[in-house]
């Protein structure tokens, strides 16, 4: 591999490694700091009449709060853990919640490569756990 | 099944993957018929989209024959024509309801990347990296459509293959840049790049009431093409100023609306291209601008410009100073390929729209990574390798 193969190899490493990291301080400290949340496009009776398992399941270890979006925008689900739910744990919920309110089932990833190589084992090690990262 | 896999940088290669299974009630499987290398690819190919794995089946603008369908199929029936969008959408979600399907909220497996990256994560995309989702490509006998109602449009029986292969993805993001970008009757339209996604933003420009297109590129083919296929004007920008050009077609005002078609790894004949490779090669900066930079500089006071062509991560020298001073419009997108594919289908049949001349070569998959090859060096007069599965 030629010198500029190598640099743009290092940099998603370098981008996989940070989001590695980012998550494993958010799992430390935001467990129950701030409020998570996601908006979804149906009605706030609508949600709350059919809270997917997904998040439903969390009731006694979590606050939940529903309330109108802004515009015409849906519904806000937000959560905050009261206990010891792991951010990400939070984070997969909602977005699990929000895709079976709306689209009525969660896109499964398709299965990954036999052979990713240094650099895609680097990827998996991050993309295994993504649906719970990110800024949600 | 035989696909084509990106084994690592400029490395390409056809392997036995597993056939796709349907994991959704949503999905369908695919027999593909006809995928076409894209100038998005390019960007993985060369390492610009570190997001891959080695064995990733690449390839997303493609059409074929349904096969199987999930219970949660309704529109679609095995045996059924159908062309593909490269965006995955869900149909649903408040972004999907409001027409901007390339930013479905419920489509990217993997929104942590992307979260990071750009602040918020897009859809999902067929064989384009892990994150925008880690899908398998269609350069591949079957692929697996999730949510197959919505991201899957079924093809007029007065449309050939090879047309409709082109409104999964170069004709509707063509279109996009033109509508999006607000072309309106009378207008001066330029359009940087006369690869497929340039020409068919430039037919979607005169389609929506453009007086005057002129396309811009230095492969006199490719711009011979595009004036051969739709009588527009075209601007060799090595041989021609692109500035002067531009203002002598338009009595000195500049065009109304600047598209970009070229992408990250524009090329230039002057000193900033240097300077932008150097820059790129030690990460200072990730994408090269150099022609959303000219179209900037050269669209007429209060215009606007958008940018097609695909950005991974930071530029240098934005020239935010011509953006702010001269009162420009920029925006830039993703495809939103749903909302254009069925009237592109439509206008492909009444003859209005032709896309079929663009698939300059036509292989078996086995050939692949000899389409890349010609496509990327840019040699024989290719414009597309289509491969036929
Ligand atoms: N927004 C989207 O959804 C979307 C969809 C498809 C493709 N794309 C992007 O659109 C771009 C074009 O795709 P394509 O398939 O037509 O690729 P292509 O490689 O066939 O065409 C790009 C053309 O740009 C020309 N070019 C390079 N530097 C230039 C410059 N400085 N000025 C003018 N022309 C220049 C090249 O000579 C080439 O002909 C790519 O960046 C691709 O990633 C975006
Ligand atoms: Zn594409
Ligand atoms: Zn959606």
């Amino acid at each position: 591999m030629n010198t500029a193969g190598k640099a743009l190899l290092a940099t998603g490493v370098a981008t996989a490694v940070a989001v590695a990291r980012r998550r494993r301080r958010a799992s430390h400290d935001d467990t129950s700091e701030r409020w998570l949340a996601v908006t979804v496009n149906r009605a706030p009776e609508e949600v709350q009449s059919s809270m997917p398992d997904d998040l439903a399941r969390w009731h006694d270890q979590v606050e939940i709060s529903v309330r109108p979006a802004t515009g015409d925008k849906g519904t806000e689900i937000r959560v905050k853990s009261t206990g010891e739910v792991p951010a990400h744990e939070l984070r997969l919920a909602l977005r699990r919640a929000k895709s079976v309110l709306e689209a009525g089932e969660v896109v499964r990833p398709d299965t990954a490569p036999t052979h990713p190589g240094p650099m895609g084992k680097a990827l998996q090690l991050v993309t295994n756990r993504a649906g719970g990262g990110g800024r949600l | 099944m035989k696909a084509l896999c990106w084994e690592g940088i400029n490395d390409v290669r056809v392997q036995d993957v597993p056939d796709p299974q349907l994991l959704n009630d949503q999905d369908m499987i695919l027999k593909v018929r006809l995928s076409t290398v894209c100038g998005s690819d390019l960007h993985l190919l060369t390492g610009h989209i570190p997001f891959m794995q080695a064995g990733d089946v690449i390839g997303h603008e493609f059409m074929g024959e349904v096969v199987e369908v999930g219970s949660g199929v309704t529109k679609h029936r095995p045996g059924d024509r159908v062309v593909v969008c490269s965006f995955i959408v869900c149909g649903r979600c408040w972004y999907c309801r409001n027409e901007l399907y390339s930013l479905c909220d419920n489509t990217n497996t993997n929104p942590a990347i992307t979260q990071h990256l750009w602040g918020a994560d897009p859809g999902g995309i067929f064989g384009y990296s892990h994150a925008m989702g880690g899908f398998r490509g269609s350069h591949a006998e079957y692929v697996r459509v999730p949510f197959a109602d919505h991201t899957a449009i079924p093809i007029p029986e007065a449309v050939d293959d090879m047309s409709a292969l082109f409104a999964s993805d170069s004709a509707p993001t063509g279109w996009m840049g033109a509508d999006l970008g607000g072309v309106k009757q009378g207008d001066v339209v330029a359009v940087w790049g006369s690869g497929a996604v340039g020409q068919m933003a430039a037919r979607a420009a005169q389609l929506l009431g453009a007086e005057r297109v002129l396309v811009i590129d230095r492969f006199d083919y490719r711009l011979r093409q595009a004036e051969l296929a739709f009588g527009v004007e075209t601007i060799n920008y090595a041989e021609t100023s692109v500035g002067d050009a531009l203002l002598e077609a338009t009595g000195g005002r500049g065009p109304d609306v600047c598209i970009e078609a070229v992408g990250c790894e524009a090329h230039s004949t002057g000193p900033q291209y240097v300077y932008d490779q150097v820059k790129s090669k030690l990460k200072l900066e990730m994408d090269r601008p150099i022609a959303v930079r000219e179209a900037i500089y050269n669209c007429r006071k209060g215009g606007s410009v958008f940018v097609l062509g695909v950005f991974t991560g930071v530029v240098d020298k934005f020239p935010l100073g011509a953006l702010m001073n001269k009162g420009l419009t920029v925006r830039g997108a993703q495809q939103h390929g749903q909302r254009y594919i069925p009237m592109l289908l439509d206008r492909i049949a009444s003859g209005e729209l032709t896309t079929s001349h663009l698939a300059t070569h036509v292989m078996p998959l086995s050939e692949g990574a000899r389409g890349y090859e010609l496509f990327k060096k840019k040699e024989d007069d290719c414009l597309r390798s289509v491969f036929r599965l």
